[in-house]
């Protein structure tokens, strides 16, 4: 039974006596839709609702503190964005499409309850990739496959950040951009291991590539490696440097030429490498 | 006494409220600097509550990363005046950890889909909205003034996602009687917050 079909009459007494149970969330779904029914319908406002309500930040407060583990807050941010990636693409595609851009198909705690014991984080944001790449291809055509392929590898590049930033002793930078657009997450494992996304960074074209480097606290740039960005304004970065510090500066810059050992132009984007807690 | 009879000095909006907003702008317009900056200044109550709920570090992480991505999709809807966004979050963050505890108890009859935290969790209530800010330990005085069985029957309301039935059939007490515990517990609450506040 859901509540649905057949919602049960109840008197302002009844609600009023419920009233403690409704805002603490202790009735099953039949009672709440037959609450909502009678308070969507009732000329009291019933303001015993409110007021027992308003209680419950306080009860919120009353908790121990506990905090939640290294690497909880680079899922979220990955999980958002790519869904950010999946919008920018509905939106790109929305022409092509027959129906109106899907919710994002991200599964829900109950659906991951039931489906796993523990599915790894690298695992998951695959996953993610997988379904976003499926609704992606309800609009498929030729004309599109590019861009769904960008999306693709855009999906497993966020994944691959999110593998190294789930390593014990990872550091995490979430690039913003230093002026105009131009940002991103990044990832620097306890073995040096450096993985970066990035997006709305300006195309690259002939030798031109953007360069990662790494600032310490000596100030003095270190080329991490140089990558490229296609019209889509996305680069990708895979490399193993030297085992960073926390508090090390992920720079992005424009160079003319791969290989530079010094920046020649200005930081593009930029973040600060952090343990993720 | 009710809510439009409430003190003046009281309805008041904290910076944090009006920083909390505009956070949620900037996230209604996708920006994932300020889903960082939400995530940095509430990360700890949201676990800590999630945690306190599930007792199941796992679950507890899958419902505070539903919840913050629930706020980073929604934020457009957010309804100025219907309670801080800290209280609009924390919320959610309870009503998904309760959704996973029930669906983690098979006895436990659930919604066919997931709805929306009861309407009165985001009712304005601004004088709450101070009492959230009291001292925790304000808080827990509060609660260690109710009765035991006023505060056994809210705890496992409000911690352990029991329905009001199921706590009559766990503490083997008549429903009406648990009804009542909740509600007056409740009222209790908050009369001795007032007070305090005031």
């Amino acid at each position: 039974m859901n509540g649905r079909d057949d919602v049960k009459t109840l008197t302002c007494d009844e609600v009023r006596e419920m009233a403690g149970a409704f805002v603490l969330g202790a009735l099953d779904p039949a009672e709440v839709a037959a609450v909502r029914a009678h308070l969507a319908s009732c000329d009291d406002a019933h303001e015993e609702i409110a007021e027992l309500g308003g209680v419950l930040p306080a009860l919120a407060e009353s908790v121990p503190v506990v905090e939640p583990s290294e690497g909880l807050k680079a899922r979220i941010m990955a999980a958002a964005a790519a869904d950010l990636e999946e919008r920018t693409a509905g939106v790109a595609t929305g022409g092509a499409m027959t129906t109106a851009p899907q919710p994002t198909p991200f599964p829900s705690v109950s659906e991951r309850t039931e489906r796993r014991a523990r599915t790894s984080t690298g695992t998951w944001i695959l996953r993610i990739a997988a379904v976003v790449a499926i609704v992606g291809l309800a609009g498929w055509n030729l004309l599109l496959q590019n861009q769904l392929n960008a999306t693709e590898a855009y999906q497993r590049s966020i994944a691959a950040v999110i593998d190294v930033a789930a390593e014990p002793g990872s550091l995490t930078a979430i690039l913003t951009p230093a002026e105009g657009t131009g940002s991103g997450l990044a990832a620097v494992g306890a073995d040096g291991k450096v993985a970066l996304a990035a997006r709305d960074l300006e195309p690259t074209s002939g030798s031109t590539v953007y360069t990662t480097w790494a600032i310490g606290g000596d100030g003095v740039p270190l080329a991490l490696g140089d990558f490229t960005v296609g019209s889509d304004g996305k680069g990708t970065f895979e490399a193993a440097a030297p085992a960073l510090a926390a508090g090390t500066v992920i720079a992005l810059t424009r160079e003319p030429t791969p290989g530079m050992t010094a920046p020649t132009g200005p930081v593009v984007s930029q973040g600060v490498a952090t343990s993720p807690a | 006494m009710t809510q439009a009879d409430q003190p003046l000095r009281l309805r008041v909006a904290s910076p944090a409220d009006a920083a909390d907003r505009a956070v949620l702008v900037r996230l209604a317009d996708g920006e994932l600097d300020a889903l960082e900056e939400l995530y940095d200044r509430y990360k700890t109550m949201a676990y800590s509550i999630a945690y306190r709920i599930t007792n199941d570090s796992t679950l507890a992480e899958d419902v505070v990363q539903d919840a913050f991505l629930g706020v980073w999709r929604n934020a457009a809807r957010y309804v100025e005046g219907r309670g801080s966004v800290k209280t609009w979050l924390l919320a959610i963050v309870h009503h998904r950890a309760i959704d996973a505890v029930r669906r983690r108890r098979p006895t436990t009859e659930l919604p066919d889909v997931e709805v929306p935290p009861p309407a009165a969790l985001t009712e304005p209530d601004v004088w709450m909205e101070v009492a959230a800010g009291l001292d925790a330990d304000l808080v827990q005085r509060a609660l260690a003034e109710l009765s035991d069985v006023q505060r056994e029957a809210i705890e496992l309301a409000y911690f352990s996602g029991l329905t009001q039935q199921e706590i009559a059939d766990r503490t083997a007490t008549p429903l009406g009687t648990v009804k009542s515990r909740m509600r007056l517990g409740l009222l209790a609450m908050r009369r001795s917050l007032e007070a305090w506040a005031s």
